[in-house]
């Protein structure tokens, strides 16, 4: 292979700047004696400059509008399906503790176990209940806004 | 080098506090960065997918995806260069369903000849943006890909390989081919216009 064929691969490569220092090297040392590589390096440097400030279209204020509009809502959409979860476990864990806290009035009615599991099922289902209504709230404040 | 010459290397990326604020799913940070990369990453898309309507889906597409997607971004990496492979992906996909559209590397074509400098220099002077971009529109899309990546965001091979997910010898063999091949359209489109 001749200095030449080995060497105009690499013109597009010097021109979109991607050669290593000892490729870069062997261009220049070839274009000053290939007027036809010199030349050919030219037109490709023209055209990679030309790249770099071709027209740029940018996006409507609209469709930015929309899209900002559309990341907000999912991001939206997601805290409320975490504080929806958090709410729900407050709940519970309220629940649980009213249940303990009740033990002592279960104990006064007789130990009943159907007693103790009305009182378990109610606190629950009371705390759920309100980190059903707290969350609801919360969505009806932000459609507000 | 006369590339590097050629093009300013002060794009902006996230920063790593941003980053955080992101990952956290800051409604602000994020306004921002959509703020920030509209530009860029819609001209990405529109030199891959040419039509306006379907670079605005995809712009929308790329947003809602990297929104629901933020927590797995590593701040260790490039921003620019997860947030283009979304854009990247969602592209491929469009193009891939589209009829006519080729992703595959095209062979290669006949072989660069030389032209004259002054020919050249004089068709690229000659309204160069109007025209190179309309060479550039009837590039294969890789080409294309490899193109916008490199002179317009000023990526390294590196950077392009991560969002192409080609391996950089591709990647590589992509610029060159496409560089020469509008080079070689830009000449021969000289050529006709000269004869007219």
């Amino acid at each position: 292979m001749t200095p030449h064929e080995s060497t105009r691969p690499l013109l597009a490569l010097s021109a979109a700047g991607l050669l290593d220092a000892d490729g870069e090297r062997q261009v220049r040392q070839h274009i000053r004696e290939c007027p036809a590589c010199a030349a050919g390096l030219a037109g490709l440097a023209a055209v990679a400059a030309g790249l770099t400030s071709l027209p740029s279209p940018a996006p409507s204020a609209a469709l930015l509008a929309r899209t900002q509009a559309r990341v907000a809502a999912q991001l939206a959409a997601r805290r409320d399906r975490i504080s929806g979860v958090a709410l729900g476990v407050a709940g519970c864990g309220c629940g649980w503790v009213v249940s303990l806290a009740t033990w002592g009035a279960w104990d006064w009615l007789g130990g009943n176990p159907a007693i103790l599991i009305w009182l378990e099922f109610s606190a629950v289902l009371a705390g759920l209940t309100a980190a059903v209504v707290v969350r609801r709230r919360r969505r009806a404040e932000r459609s507000f806004r | 080098m006369i590339y590097e010459a050629a093009i300013g290397k002060d794009f902006p990326v996230a920063e790593t506090d941003e980053a955080a604020r992101l990952r956290r799913r800051d409604p602000a940070a994020l306004a921002a960065v959509v703020d920030r990369y509209q530009h860029r990453l819609y001209r990405y898309l529109l030199r891959l997918v040419h039509e306006p309507a379907a670079a605005d889906d995809l712009f929308q597409q790329t947003w809602l995806h990297a929104a629901g997607q933020i927590h797995r971004y590593d701040p260790r990496r490039s921003f620019d260069t997860w947030l283009f492979a979304i854009a990247h992906n969602a592209a491929m996909d469009l193009l891939r369903r589209r009829t006519g559209e080729s992703l595959d590397d095209p062979d290669r074509g006949a072989e660069w000849a030389a032209v004259e400098p002054d020919a050249l220099a004089a068709a690229i002077t000659a309204q160069r943006s109007a025209i190179l971009a309309a060479e550039m529109a009837s590039l294969p899309a890789v080409y294309r890909e490899a193109l916008t990546l490199r002179f317009e965001e000023g990526m390294k091979l590196e950077e392009i390989a991560e969002v192409t997910r080609a391996p950089l010898s591709t990647v590589k063999s992509r610029v060159q081919r496409g560089l020469e091949c509008l080079r070689q359209n830009m000449a021969a489109r000289w050529r006709k216009e000269d004869l007219i």
